[in-house]
């Protein structure tokens, strides 16, 4: 399915130059940034970095070019750099659309497009977006979110302003399909256990997002739900089989107030697949998860450049055998400060007590129930 | 009790010339954009990405200043950011796919000149600055 898909968005690039006057009229847009992180983190090594010893090895940088040939379409392809630790060191797709937008009330994105699920979906790699050096990472996981930022597909969107003075609704509805590379970290607990996916898990997904601009100002609810469905060929040793998830909802809650200086955010979010691999002439496995995971979050501008943060992030995994790797709680302090528009410093201090997510047996030959991580993050955009 | 008084002083002048700085700043649109008087909330919402037509119809388009007193004076009455975290939430919608850069230019004039011929367009310039050819939006 994504291949037509990215054969319509060629054939729409292909048609803009003759549809354009000139480059001017086409309106195009170069932007991009970088960041450069540099861990640390005690007991334990963080996401395969030697993180234990200090590394340096969190590299980002993005390149994007818009158009815009008409008021109302859009066309835009982003690529992206990313590294960190053993992952990635590649250039990835990130995004790559056509958006027509008829008015406020309706429009249409297609081709490799970001999924607008929960709050910080369509924005958790932009690290120019936020104070954070990294989400709350049972919902936002950093070193997994290549897969799971976008699907090839569509996205429906648009706002309705509610009546009586009962704010505005924005709404996303999206379908899709989400391809998973055989590389990629979020199979890594499989492999940990002997199942490849050699072609990598793909399947399809929908779903739907309302967020209500409530009339109490600053305040947003929010609520996302899909469907999704992921499967593949897997082995196991000399066996070859499958290796599907049935169909499951991952639900989002979360609500966001804005005054003056001040920002708070809640979410709460839950992760249920339920796996079955079955191999010829071999073991039937399943496997199965229910991980709920929820946080607060707060900032605040102390001045002008300066801004600091504290978040509290809950991660555990209910299916999982008792003891620290079925959960991680995250006490998380953060400070940015912009130097000026185009660059940014950023300082970040986990209390981390539980090792569900980032540290793996991989790279960590004991692993401790308690760490501590320091995160230190420069970044330019443009 | 002189100290208090200072004080207050202080604080009234600062008042006054907080009230003097947003008065210089007026908001224009092409005359084709339906609308007189705009409410504090829709420019905010327009100017910052949320919304791109006004109530009661016509899609807008927003431009701005690429620097300079107006354009900080613009962000601290309506939108309540400085330059800095303002580009910064525009940046979020630009790398996620959801909206292009708005054009900045470089003075009043070009301001006055491009919305003056741009159907949707609405933008910010000093008061003094001569604006021929626009509509002045009333700022609720």
């Amino acid at each position: 399915m994504n291949r037509w898909i990215v054969g319509i968005f060629a054939m729409v690039l292909g048609t803009l130059p003759m549809a354009a006057q000139s480059i001017e009229d086409l309106n195009i847009q170069i932007h991009g940034y970088a960041t450069q992180g540099f861990v640390y983190s005690t007991q334990n090594n963080w996401n395969s970095m030697t993180s234990s010893n200090g590394s340096p090895a969190w590299t980002e940088a993005v390149v994007n070019v818009t158009t815009q040939p008409e008021p109302k379409l859009r066309v835009g392809v982003q690529a992206r750099y990313f590294l960190l630790g053993n992952y990635g060191n590649a250039i990835a797709l990130d995004w790559a659309d056509a958006d027509y937008k008829v008015n406020e009330k309706f429009g249409v994105r297609f081709g490799k497009v970001k999924t607008p699920e929960g709050m910080f979906n369509m924005i958790q790699d932009i690290d120019p977006a936020y104070i954070w050096s990294i989400l709350p990472q049972g919902i936002y996981e950093v070193a997994t979110r290549t897969s799971i930022l976008s699907h090839y597909g569509g996205v429906v969107y648009g706002t309705l302003r509610l009546p009586s003075k009962a704010g505005s609704m924005d709404y996303r509805v999206w379908d899709g399909e989400r391809i998973i590379a055989s590389n990629d970290p979020l199979l890594l607990p499989f492999a940990a256990n002997g199942i490849l996916f050699p072609s990598g898990q793909s399947g399809n997904m929908y779903g739907g997002t309302l967020q209500w601009h409530t009339p109490v100002q600053g305040l947003m609810l929010g609520v996302s739900e899909s469907q999704n469905h992921q499967g593949g060929t897997a082995t196991l040793g000399p066996f070859t089989g499958n290796g599907t998830v049935k169909p499951f909802q991952i639900p989002f809650y979360y609500g966001q107030y804005e005054r003056s200086k001040f920002t708070a955010i809640g979410e709460y979010m839950r992760l249920p697949p339920n796996y079955t691999f079955t191999f010829t002439n071999g073991p039937t496995i399943p496997v199965v998860l229910d991980i709920r995971n929820w946080y607060l979050m707060s900032t605040y501008k102390l001045t002008e450049k300066l801004t600091g943060g504290v978040y509290y992030a809950s991660s555990f995994n209910l299916q999982a055998p008792l003891g620290p790797a079925r959960y991680q709680k995250d006490w998380t302090l953060s400070a940015r400060y912009d130097v000026s528009q185009y660059i940014y410093l950023k300082a970040e201090q986990h209390f981390v007590d539980g090792m569900q997510i980032g540290f793996s047996p991989v790279g960590n030959s004991t692993l401790n129930p308690q760490s501590k991580l320091t995160i230190l993050k420069v970044g330019v955009s443009f | 009790m002189k100290k208090l008084r200072f004080v207050i002083l202080l604080l009234a002048a600062a008042s006054i010339f907080a009230i003097h700085a947003q008065a210089q700043v007026i908001v224009i649109a092409n005359p084709g954009v339906k609308a007189t008087e705009i409410s504090k909330n829709d420019l905010r919402d327009v100017f910052t990405g949320a919304a791109t037509a006004l109530p009661g119809g016509g899609n807008v388009v927003p431009i701005l200043l690429k620097a300079g007193t107006v354009h900080e004076e613009f962000l601290q009455a309506y939108i309540g950011k400085n330059d800095t975290a303002y580009r910064a939430g525009w940046r979020s919608l630009v790398f996620s796919g959801q909206a292009s850069m708005p054009k900045s230019l470089e003075t009043d004039a070009a301001v006055v000149e491009f919305v003056a011929h741009n159907q949707g367009a609405i933008g910010y310039i000093g008061k003094a600055t001569p604006h021929e050819g626009v509509k002045v939006l009333t700022v609720k």
